[in-house]
C-alpha cells in the first residue's frame, strides 16, 4: 500500500513537472536579428518572454533564473504569422473528419467553436511554418455562413486554444444557390437585406423583452422560459451584426459582388470587411475613403483575357499606396487548402511587383490582427504582447527561409508534424531497404 | 491516324523553326547553365534558334541583335511537364479508357493561358488529359508561341506520352456512375484488360504485316481500333506513360504493370508518397512529378510531405516540379524556391528540377533545359536569381524569339487604353476548360 502511494507521488511529480512544462515557459531570445513589424525598426538583440507575455526587448537582457536561452545570432525573430481566413482546427480528415459548411442558405448560427478539433494535424503543420495564429471560419459556401474565432495553435483542449469567440460573421456575395432562391446577384443581395431587416426587427424585440423583464422581476422566471420558447437563434447571431458589434466578412468574387457589399455596409451601417480575390482596384479610393478594411486573397488569381499578366501581382502595392489596411490571404479556403503554411507566397510575389517587404510583413502579421480586432495581443513583437514568437534563417518571404523555434504564449512548441513524423518513418524504411539490395 | 498527323506536324515544325528562328545575343547577365555553373557577366549567343555560344568572353558575331541584361540572371526556359493549359478540352469522361483522344487536337495556340504563363519564364510544357480516366489520352509537348500555328508549337520528333490514371479520380468518376471501376481493384482490371486486348491486336496485326511483307495473297486486314491503335504504339515503344498515381501502393502496382507489358513509364505525376517508396522509383528509372508542399486536399494527398524529396533526392530520384494549375504554372520557380526550406538539396539540383530534370522526363534532355552550345535558344530572364522569391521574370525566349517582354506587358507600364494589345484570335473561342482546370486553389480537388 505503502509502495503504491509512493508511485501515485512519483506519477503525481512526474505530472506537475510535465504540466510546468506545458505551462508558460520563461524563454530569452539572445542576439537575434530582432524584426517588430511595428513601431521600432529593426535592431540585434535579445527578447524576454515570461508568463505567456514578451517582457523586453532590448540587448544584453540577462536571463532570469530557470530561463531557457536561445542563441538566435544570425537568426531572425518574427512575431508570429496571423493567418485572416482558415480551416484549421475543423477540417480534420479528408471526408467524414471534415466539419465546414452546413446545409443552409443562412446558417448565421453556426459557430467553429463547437468544432474545433485540437488534434486537427493542420494545427501542427500550420504552425511549423511561422503561423500562430488563425481566424478559423465555419464555411464560405452558403450566403450567410456563420461565425468566426480566433485560435492560437496551441493547447490540448479546444478552450485552450480559442482566443476570441464571435470575431466576425462570414457573408459571400457570390454563393448562388442552385435551382432554388436566391440563385442570381440581386437575389443574393434582396436575400441579404430581408435578412438584416428581420433582425433588426427581432433586434428591437429583444431590447423590449429585456425592459419589461427589467421591470418585472418577480415573474422573471416565467419570462426566461416565454421568451426561451420564442428565441430564434438565426436572428440571435445576427442581432451583433446589423447593430454594428461584430464585423462582417464579405466574400467577393468580382467588380459586382464587391460594389453590392459594399452598398450593403453603407446602408446598414455595418462593421464591414471585404474579401476580394480581384477587381479590388476598381473601387479602391471608394474603399480608401469609407475605411474599410481589405483581405486580399488575389494575388494569384489569373487576371481576365484582356487585362495585364501582373494585374494583381502589382494589387497589393497601390492597396498600399492608397493607405488601405490589407492582410494577405493565400486564396484557398477550406478542406481543399490545408496549406496556409503558404501564406508568405502571395506576399512575395506581391514584392516582386512593387510592394515593399515592410508592407509585406505587415500584411501578414499586425494588419490582420488589426482587421480581427487583435492587435492589442498580437502581430508584433512589443512589451506586453502574448508571447508568439517565430525565429526563422531569413525573412517569411523568401520561399526558402526555414522556421527554427515557433512560440506561442510563451511556450516553446515542438518542431514535429504528422509530416516529420512521416520523414523520420520513411527515411529509414528507404535507406534500410537501400542498404540491404547493395 | 495520330502519328502520321504528328509526322506531318514535325515536318511542317521543322520548316517553321528555319523561318522564325531569330539571332539574338545576351550580353552582361550571370548564367545560371545549369549543367556547367554559373558564368558572371556573360554572354549568350542564339543562331537560328539554337545556343552557339554560352561563356564569359564571347565574340558577338556582328549584325546580330544585343540585349543588355547587365545585373540580370539568364537560366534555360521553365519546363512544366504537367500542365492543362491551352486545352479547349480537357477530360474525356465518358469511359475509363479513351486512348483514342489525342490532346493536340484540343490544343488552342491562341488561349491566354499560354501568354499568362509566357510571363514566368516558361517556354515548354507538357499540356494533358485529366485523370478521370484510367487510360486516358495521348498529351502533347509544346513550345509556347502564342498564337502561332498548331504546327509551331509541338515540338516534332518528340516521343508523346500517354496518360494514366489511378486512385481516387476514377474511382470517383465512374463510381458514382454505378460503374466499373469504382475500386483500385477494379481500376486494375480496366487497365490489365486494354493492355491485354492491345497485345491481342497487335498480334493479329503483326501477322497480317507479316504475312503481307512475305507475299501471301488473299488477306483481310484484321478490324481497324482507334483505342487498340494507340495502344498498339505504346507497345512499340512509340508512346510512353505518364500515370497519375498518390498512394505508394499505386506507385509500386504501376511500375511492376509497366514490367509486366514492357512497356515505358516515364514519369509519375502528382506521386504524393513518392518519398515512401523513393528507393523502387529510383531502381525503375521513373521520373517524380509533383508540388513541393501541396498536402491534405484529399483522402489519397494526406501524405504529403515537403520533407520527403530529400529522401527521393538521396535515393537517386530525379525530381520535377509541376504546377497541375494555371495558376502556379506562372511561378513554377518561386514553388521550386521552397525545396530550399525543406531539404538540405543544393540550389542547382532544385534548379534542375524545373529545367533538365522535366526536359529528361520528356525525352528532349538533349534540345532543352540547360544553356549548352547546340541546345536550344529558349531563355528566361529574372531580374534577382530565380530562386530568390522576390524575383521577377523579364523576359522569355523561344528559340531565339522574345515571346514576354516585362517592358511591354507590365501593368507598371501599359495605360489602360493600351491593354487591349492582344488581339483575339480569329474564330477561336476562349480557352474556358483550361483555366477552370485550377483556376482557384480551392477547387484543387477537381482536377487532382
Amino acid at each position: 500500500m505503502k509502495r503504491i502511494s509512493h508511485l501515485v507521488l512519483v506519477v503525481f511529480i512526474l505530472l506537475a513537472g510535465a504540466e510546468a512544462f506545458a505551462a508558460a515557459d520563461t524563454i530569452l531570445i539572445k542576439n537575434g536579428t530582432i524584426v517588430p513589424v511595428k513601431g521600432d525598426s529593426t535592431t540585434t538583440g535579445d527578447l524576454l518572454i515570461e508568463n505567456g507575455k514578451i517582457i523586453k526587448i532590448g540587448t544584453r537582457i540577462q536571463a532570469p533564473a530557470g530561463a531557457k536561452v536561445i542563441d538566435a545570432s544570425g537568426k531572425y525573430v518574427y512575431p508570429g504569422l496571423v493567418a485572416v481566413m482558415t480551416a484549421v482546427g475543423v477540417t480534420g480528415y479528408p471526408g467524414a473528419g471534415n466539419d465546414t459548411d452546413e446545409v443552409g442558405t443562412s446558417t448565421p448560427h453556426m459557430d467553429p467553436y463547437d468544432a474545433i478539433n485540437p488534434e486537427d494535424e493542420c494545427i501542427e503543420v500550420t504552425r511549423l511554418g511561422g503561423v500562430t495564429t488563425v481566424q478559423t471560419v465555419s464555411g464560405t459556401r452558403s450566403v450567410i455562413n456563420g461565425k468566426s474565432v480566433i485560435l492560437h495553435l496551441e493547447g490540448d483542449l479546444a478552450d485552450k486554444m480559442v482566443a476570441k469567440r464571435y470575431v466576425a460573421q462570414i457573408i459571400n456575395m457570390g454563393a448562388r444557390e442552385q435551382n432554388k432562391y436566391p440563385s442570381t446577384q440581386p437575389g443574393i443581395v434582396s436575400f441579404l437585406r430581408t435578412k438584416f431587416d428581420q433582425a433588426l426587427e427581432y433586434s428591437e424585440k429583444l431590447s423590449e423583452t429585456d425592459k419589461k423583464s427589467q421591470k418585472d422581476k418577480n415573474k422573471k422566471d416565467e419570462k426566461g422560459k416565454e421568451s426561451l420558447a420564442q428565441r430564434n437563434l438565426e436572428m440571435e447571431a445576427l442581432v451583433p451584426v446589423v447593430t454594428g458589434k461584430v464585423p462582417v466578412i464579405f466574400i467577393t468574387t468580382d467588380e459586382v459582388t464587391i460594389r453590392n457589399a459594399l452598398e450593403i455596409i453603407k446602408k446598414y451601417k455595418l462593421k464591414g470587411i471585404i474579401r476580394a480575390n480581384s477587381a479590388i482596384l476598381k473601387y479602391a479610393d471608394r474603399i480608401a475613403k469609407e475605411n474599410i478594411p481589405v483581405i486580399w486573397a488575389g494575388t494569384t488569381t489569373i487576371p481576365g483575357r484582356w487585362e495585364p499578366f501582373d494585374l494583381n501581382y502589382h494589387t497589393a502595392a497601390v492597396l498600399a499606396e492608397k493607405g488601405i489596411l490589407f492582410a494577405f490571404d493565400p486564396g484557398g479556403w477550406g478542406p481543399g487548402n490545408r496549406n496556409v503554411r503558404d501564406m508568405p507566397t502571395p506576399a512575395s510575389i506581391s514584392v516582386a511587383h512593387g510592394l515593399s517587404e515592410k508592407k509585406a510583413l505587415e500584411a501578414l502579421t499586425i494588419n490582420p490582427a488589426q482587421i480581427l480586432g487583435i492587435e492589442e495581443e498580437v502581430g508584433s513583437l512589443e512589451a506586453g504582447k502574448t508571447a508568439n514568437v517565430v525565429i526563422w534563417t531569413g525573412s517569411p518571404i523568401q520561399g526558402r527561409s526555414r522556421v527554427e523555434t515557433v512560440i506561442i504564449r510563451g511556450k516553446l512548441i515542438p518542431m514535429t508534424s504528422l509530416q516529420t513524423r512521416l520523414y523520420e518513418k520513411f527515411k529509414k524504411i528507404v535507406y534500410e531497404r537501400m542498404k540491404k539490395k547493395k | 491516324m495520330g502519328r502520321r498527323f504528328i509526322v506531318i506536324l514535325a515536318t511542317l515544325a521543322v520548316i517553321a523553326n528555319c523561318v522564325w528562328a531569330q539571332d539574338l545575343a545576351l550580353k552582361g547577365g550571370t548564367i545560371l547553365t545549369i549543367t556547367d555553373g554559373t558564368i558572371e557577366n556573360g554572354t549568350l549567343v542564339i543562331q537560328n534558334g539554337k545556343i552557339t555560344a554560352v561563356g564569359k568572353n564571347v565574340k558577338i558575331p556582328s549584325g546580330i541583335k544585343v540585349i543588355d541584361v547587365t545585373g540580370k540572371y539568364i537560366m534555360p526556359g521553365v519546363i512544366d511537364s504537367h500542365s492543362h493549359i491551352a486545352l479547349t478540352d480537357v477530360n474525356e469522361a465518358t469511359d475509363p479508357v479513351t486512348p483514342q483522344i489525342w490532346m493536340w487536337e484540343a490544343l488552342e495556340p491562341g488561349s491566354d493561358s499560354i501568354r499568362k504563363t509566357l510571363a514566368g519564364g516558361v517556354t515548354t510544357v507538357k499540356t494533358m488529359h485529366g485523370s478521370a480516366n484510367v487510360i486516358g489520352g495521348v498529351n502533347v509537348t509544346i513550345k509556347l508561341r502564342y498564337d502561332r500555328p498548331v504546327e509551331e508549337l509541338i515540338i516534332p520528333g518528340v516521343r508523346q506520352q500517354l496518360k494514366m490514371a489511378l486512385g481516387e479520380n476514377p474511382k470517383r468518376v465512374y463510381g458514382s456512375k454505378q460503374r466499373i471501376p469504382s475500386t483500385r481493384m477494379g481500376n486494375a482490371y480496366v487497365a490489365r484488360k486494354a493492355f491485354i486486348e492491345a497485345k491481342e491486336y497487335k498480334a493479329k496485326w503483326d501477322k497480317y504485316e507479316k504475312d503481307k511483307a512475305s507475299g501471301k495473297k488473299d488477306l483481310t486486314p484484321p478490324k481497324k481500333d482507334l483505342r487498340m491503335e494507340t495502344l498498339k504504339m505504346v507497345l512499340e515503344k512509340k508512346l510512353s506513360i505518364d500515370c497519375h498515381t498518390y498512394r505508394a501502393d499505386e506507385i509500386v502496382w504501376i511500375i511492376n504493370f509497366c514490367k509486366e507489358f514492357d512497356i515505358d513509364l516515364l514519369q509519375l505525376s502528382h506521386c504524393i508518397d513518392g518519398y515512401k517508396v523513393a528507393d523502387i522509383m529510383a531502381e525503375a528509372g521513373v521520373f517524380y512529378g509533383g508540388w513541393v508542399d501541396w498536402w491534405g486536399f484529399k483522402e489519397e494527398a494526406y501524405d504529403g510531405c515537403p520533407y520527403g524529396m530529400q529522401i527521393m533526392h538521396d535515393a537517386g530520384v530525379k525530381i520535377v516540379i509541376n504546377s497541375d494549375s494555371p495558376v502556379e504554372g506562372r511561378y513554377l520557380f518561386r514553388v521550386a524556391a521552397k525545396v530550399l526550406k525543406y531539404t538540405d538539396i543544393p540550389e542547382n539540383e532544385v534548379l534542375k528540377m524545373i529545367t533538365l530534370n522535366p526536359a529528361e522526363s520528356l525525352e528532349l534532355g538533349d534540345r532543352i533545359g540547360s544553356l549548352e552550345k547546340g541546345k536550344d535558344g529558349d531563355i528566361a530572364v529574372f531580374d534577382k536569381h530565380p530562386l530568390d522569391t522576390t524575383t521577377k521574370c523579364l523576359m522569355t525566349i523561344i528559340e531565339g524569339e522574345i515571346f514576354f517582354d516585362y517592358t511591354k506587358e507590365s501593368v507598371t507600364v501599359t495605360s489602360e487604353g493600351e491593354q487591349h494589345r492582344f488581339p483575339p484570335p480569329n474564330g477561336r473561342v476562349e480557352s474556358i476548360e483550361a483555366s477552370h482546370v485550377a483556376s482557384h486553389k480551392s477547387d484543387k480537388g477537381g482536377n487532382r
